[in-house]
């Protein structure tokens, strides 16, 4: 059974569907629930995450409220503290898909 | 080459390279991603209306309710986003099988369906359902019995139509939420059984 | 209208095509057509639901066709700003250019130089309107629907004008469509469900045991 997010982490959405502004939003959730469906982390524990990312900006953050943002940071932040990704080969991998030639499909 | 950088573009690379590192590791496929995203369209929006369909399973009293005036009965579950000025429930039973449609534009039921899918909304669909309904419910992998009547609900107006599917033979002994999860959107819609 | 929109019964449309795995995520343009449509509302260049509809009908046949659901409302929302003077069509297909557009691209839009003023907003959020009159005609009664189709909006498709049907459900008074979408006033009527064996519609070739039930308005209907 699916469990809800509710309150201020309910995903954006229309006409009760998911509205993704860009296909990495979408990436970042099917991963996040992929991979708490394959037993790596609870679905309540991501949540955890996920309000305290939001309530880490609401304290700090600038700009605007974004939240597919803070949904990639509380996805980033619990596969580190998992042991699943470290900083280093992430930044190496962000850094080789920034210098791909353009015209890379998503 | 200069290069403008936008904060969307910094996080769909991020993303990106968290999905690739995973795959890597054997964590995730990228199908399992893709799964997680229809799922969650094909089940969330409808599940208002699966939770309906399995309380009036459950429910004869509500049953009843629900058949005489919909709108009222739906508005017990106080569901958010989407108004609806009237919902009519239609009972698929040994004798009926109901499927819904809108041959002019798109008009579906949203409060209790979420997003129409893409077929519902495409010129095939509309302008064969009315025509050969049975024909075109076979493609759907539907058989409808030759002694039934298959009524094809038009929403022409402001009035949604709502499947309710005839039940299956374990109602009894499950409960309304194992119900609710074997209603799919296409058995509300009429173009599938449970 | 006649539009290609209509199209109930129409032929050669082929298989329903239900992809595996639909694209799983909107294009970004998709969600730009919904913010579009809140736009277009609070620029009072979209006043109601029956407006819209047949600002979509408008559209360009070819494109209705192949354009798909947020590319119909696209066209339709574009004819709307272009008829309530909120942009015009050289600033609309200059910018496109500049953007990239393909100039061989088929635009959906097809605003007309003399449009309906929509000049009232709707005071109730439901199309319900409670009216003095009885109905004309009882559930269970046959009923005529009118022959002949309109220029302008109606919910009355062509497969089932000039046919014979019951009433079966009576549903009280609602916002006439064919009025509201031009602007003419909510004019409400009773509305009825109206059922239709498949032989009627569509003779002998029919399949067996069909019926169809289609929501129609006092005015598109005729006693026998």
């Amino acid at each position: 059974m699916i469990s809800e997010l509710s309150g201020i982490e309910q995903p954006p959405m229309a006409n009760g569907e998911l509205v993704f502004e860009a296909p990495w939003q979408g990436r970042v959730f099917g991963m996040a629930r992929a991979l708490s469906e394959a037993g790596l982390y609870s679905w309540d524990e991501f949540r955890e995450y996920l309000i305290e990312a939001i309530a880490g900006w609401e304290r700090e953050g600038e700009g605007d409220y974004a939240y597919y943002d803070h949904f990639l940071a509380a996805l980033e932040s619990l596969l580190a503290d998992k042991g699943v990704l470290s900083p280093g080969p992430l930044e190496i991998r962000c850094s080789e898909f920034r210098h791909r030639p353009h015209g890379h499909d998503h | 080459m200069s290069e403008h950088e936008h904060p969307t573009s910094q996080q769909s690379i991020r993303a990106e390279a968290i999905e690739s590192l995973l795959i890597d590791k054997g964590l995730l496929t990228e199908d399992a991603v893709d799964e997680v995203i229809v799922q969650y369209n094909e089940r969330v929006g409808p599940m208002n209306g699966a939770k309906v369909v399995a309380r009036a399973w459950k429910d004869p009293a509500f049953k009843t309710r629900l058949l005489a005036d919909g709108t009222s009965a739906i508005a017990e579950f106080e569901f958010s986003g989407g108004e609806v000025d009237k919902l009519v429930v239609v009972e698929n039973t040994s004798d009926v099988h109901n499927v819904v449609v809108c041959t002019l534009c798109s008009c579906y039921p949203w409060a209790v369906l979420g997003l129409p899918p893409k077929w519902y909304k495409d010129p095939a669909y509309r302008s064969r359902i009315v025509r050969e309904p049975r024909r075109v419910l076979e493609e759907f992998g539907v058989q409808i019995a030759a002694g039934k009547e298959l009524c094809v609900w038009d929403s022409s107006a402001e009035i949604r139509y709502l499947v309710l599917p005839e039940p299956p033979s374990d109602i009894d002994s499950a409960s309304e939420e194992e119900l609710a999860a074997r209603v799919s959107r296409d058995a509300m819609i009429g173009v599938a059984l449970i | 209208m006649d539009g290609i929109h209509d199209l109930g019964g129409k032929q050669g449309f082929g298989r329903v095509r239900r992809e595996q795995n639909e694209p799983v995520f909107h294009g970004r343009w998709e969600a730009k057509v919904f913010a579009l449509l809140r736009a277009a509302r609070t620029a009072g260049a979209l006043k109601n639901t029956d407006q819209f509809r047949h600002a979509i009908e408008r559209i360009d046949p070819i494109a209705y066709l192949s354009h798909g659901y947020y590319g119909r409302w696209l066209g339709g929302l574009e004819n709307l700003l272009v008829e309530a003077g909120v942009l015009n069509r050289q600033q609309i297909d200059s910018k496109a250019l500049e953007l990239g557009a393909d100039t061989d691209w088929r635009v959906a839009a097809r605003p007309v130089a003399q449009p309906d003023v929509v000049g009232y907003e709707s005071e109730e959020p439901s199309a319900i309107r409670p009216l003095p009159t009885e109905p004309l005609f009882q559930v269970g009664e046959p009923v005529h629907t009118r022959g002949t189709g309109t220029a302008g909006h109606t919910r009355l498709p062509a497969y089932i004008r000039g046919r014979e049907g019951t009433i079966s459900a009576w549903h009280g008074g609602w916002v006439l469509p064919d009025s509201n979408a031009h602007g003419r006033g909510e004019n409400p009527e009773h509305l009825y469900t109206v059922a239709f064996s498949g032989a009627e519609l569509w003779g002998e070739q029919s399949e067996p045991g069909v019926v169809v039930r289609i929501d129609l308005f006092e005015s598109y209907l005729l006693k026998m």
